[in-house]
């Protein structure tokens, strides 16, 4: 044992080799679940960024009546749904703080209240596509509602997607209060996701 | 500094500020639409 340790030492290799591919250079000074995290937020908001321009183009540039005449956009359920959504934020860093503290109770129902939130603001942004009574080709005003919502959807669904693992793994004992970067990675999204929804909602049924 | 992007902490006090300023604006606009 002692003849193999210096053996490597003498060749310049550990005893255990590395095997497969050279590790990451770390050249930043972010984390690189953070750095990631931080430049696909960046991205995303260019991509809402450019569904904004067409919204503004069409109701400022161009002077269209919105939403379009004979229409209504349902304010009230949107702003419960809003109330919902920002619920869980609230339930999401209830769920981070507990997990900083070693409360894993607080952990698991944290989690799995917002998972249970999410999903029933995406359940009631599906029903009001359903009863809305107009579709996206019926109107530009139209076509940009469905797309800045249904952008905004699509995002909640990916945030469930990332709530659910997150979940499933606090039920099964992950997290530490050491370790609990697997709940701080997908709860800055789920904030990214609530703070876009504020925009969408302020600008596309309240203003 | 905040940087909502460091620590879910951040991000949701951001959150909250996004959510008190869309609040203000919201009211403002309302109350000038209904004075003028």
């Amino acid at each position: 044992m002692e003849a193999a340790s210096i053996s490597a030492h003498a060749t310049g290799h550990d005893e255990h080799e590395h095997h497969g591919p050279p590790p990451a250079n770390h050249s930043s000074r972010v984390e690189a679940p953070l750095l990631g995290m931080l430049i696909f937020i960046i991205s995303e908001v260019m991509v809402f960024g450019a569904f904004f321009t067409a919204y503004f183009f069409i109701r400022v540039a161009q002077g269209d009546p919105w939403p379009a005449v004979g229409t209504h956009l349902p304010v009230e359920v949107a702003g419960v749904n809003t109330a919902i959504l920002v619920s869980s934020s609230l339930t999401l860093h209830w769920a981070q703080t507990s997990i900083k503290n070693g409360n894993r109770f607080g952990l698991k129902a944290g989690i799995l209240t917002t998972f249970l939130l999410g999903c029933t603001f995406l359940f009631v942004q599906i029903n009001e596509y359903a009863n809305i009574g107009f579709a996206p080709q019926d109107a530009a005003q139209q076509t940009i509602f469905y797309s800045l919502t249904g952008l905004h959807g699509a995002h909640v669904f990916i945030g469930l997607l990332l709530l659910l693992f997150v979940t499933i793994r606090s039920f099964r004992g992950h997290y530490s209060p050491e370790s609990h970067r697997g709940v701080e990675v997908p709860g800055i999204y789920w904030h990214f996701v609530d703070i876009m929804w504020i925009v969408v909602y302020t600008t596309v049924y309240v203003l | 500094m905040l940087n909502p992007l460091r620590s879910e902490s951040e991000a949701f006090r951001l959150l909250l500020y996004v959510v008190a300023f869309f609040a203000v604006l919201i009211a403002t606009v309302l109350i000038a639409r209904a004075v003028f």
